[in-house]
């Protein structure tokens, strides 16, 4: 077996096993890329419903505090989780934090909004990796990602010999890759 | 083949979990041991300029769209201050809402002109699809903290 025939049996290999383990990062990578694309025209983290309503704020005794004005108000707007923390903007205004929603309230007019917030589970998780929220030895793991994914673009350039191979038509897709980069580089940067 | 896969899967696992956090960090680590009063930074914020502090307070907000921001309730009624991030450095996720925060950070001033806050004002109801709200804007100064590490408590 000659050096450059042992050669490409080594980087088909390598190509096919880092190929193997590369698959989950990258849907992962290409999912949450896709999703934090579009940033400006949704939250990919997060469901937000906002909800307005009223409530009748002569139930809420004057000097109430305000577990007593949560007890009053959240049975009225259908809100079954119990009462984390709360806050006072103002005098009239009242925030209640609950499990997934907050709830802000005019203690005055009666206007009460809602927003429940629930994670979109699989690209809030996506997300938090690809952009690397969790630091510590994730980024290490992503740098080693990012090192295999370049090995998996140079070895797949070599993976086929002959006229469909890096010398013939392989040559000519690896170019048009590379401009089309390049031509959204000339056009907006 | 199958049991080195199991082995090492089984590796990765107890890993994860001896690394796993019990508190939720942001960014860097909190140096600063003394608390600074919300209160006192909003009373006399000019002598608080430039300097590093360690505040404590109840996250009433947080920024919907890319969670750069989010702002503590004060020790005092009815007041709050605000803590940005440099965008993507740090994100505070909405649901932290309604949460105990630590958050060491730099205080430091904002001006703006009248046109300016118009601006923005512009700017923040396109984000929310609403009419602008102009109403009572004139040139004005106010401060915040610049975060640079935090911990929240679940």
């Amino acid at each position: 077996m000659s050096i450059f025939s042992s050669w490409r049996k080594w980087n088909r290999l390598l190509h096919r096993d880092l190929g193997y383990i590369a698959f989950g990062l990258t849907v992962i990578y290409a999912v949450s890329g896709f999703a934090v694309n579009h940033i400006s025209d949704w939250n990919p983290n997060f469901n937000i419903e906002n909800i307005s309503g009223t409530f009748s704020p002569d139930l809420i005794p004057a000097g109430a505090s305000d577990s007593a004005i949560a007890a009053i108000l959240l049975p009225q707007i259908g809100e079954k989780e119990p009462l984390t923390s709360s806050f006072r903007p103002s005098p009239e205004e009242i925030q209640l934090f609950v499990e997934g929603n907050t709830i802000s309230a005019n203690l005055v007019t009666g206007e009460v909004e809602q927003k429940k917030v629930q994670k979109r589970w699989f690209l809030h998780v996506f997300n938090y990796l690809h952009l690397n929220h969790a630091k510590e030895m994730w980024t290490y793991v992503a740098d080693l990602y990012a090192v295999v994914l370049v090995f998996l673009a140079i070895s797949g350039l070599f993976m086929i010999k002959g006229p469909k191979g890096i010398l013939g038509r392989g040559a000519w897709l690896t170019a048009l890759g590379i401009l089309l980069p390049l031509i959204f580089i000339f056009l907006y940067y | 083949m199958k049991t080195r896969f199991f082995a090492l899967s089984l590796f990765l696992l107890i890993s994860a979990s001896v690394f796993a956090q019990s508190a939720k960090k942001y960014g860097k680590e909190i140096t600063l041991k003394d608390k600074t009063k919300i209160s006192s930074i909003l009373d006399k914020p000019e002598d608080f300029v430039g300097k590093k502090v360690l505040v404590e307070g109840l996250i009433v907000n947080v920024c919907e769209n890319r969670g750069c921001w989010m702002e503590l309730a004060g020790d005092k009624p009815y007041t709050k201050i605000k803590i940005k991030v440099k965008d993507g450095e740090i994100v505070f996720p909405m649901t932290e809402k309604g949460k105990k925060a630590l958050v060491e950070g730099e205080v430091y001033k904002i001006t703006w002109t009248k046109e300016e806050r118009m601006e923005a004002a512009k700017e923040e109801a396109e984000e929310k699809g609403t009419k602008p709200d102009f109403t009572g804007l004139t040139d004005s100064t106010w401060y915040q903290i610049k975060g640079l590490g935090a911990k929240i408590n679940e």
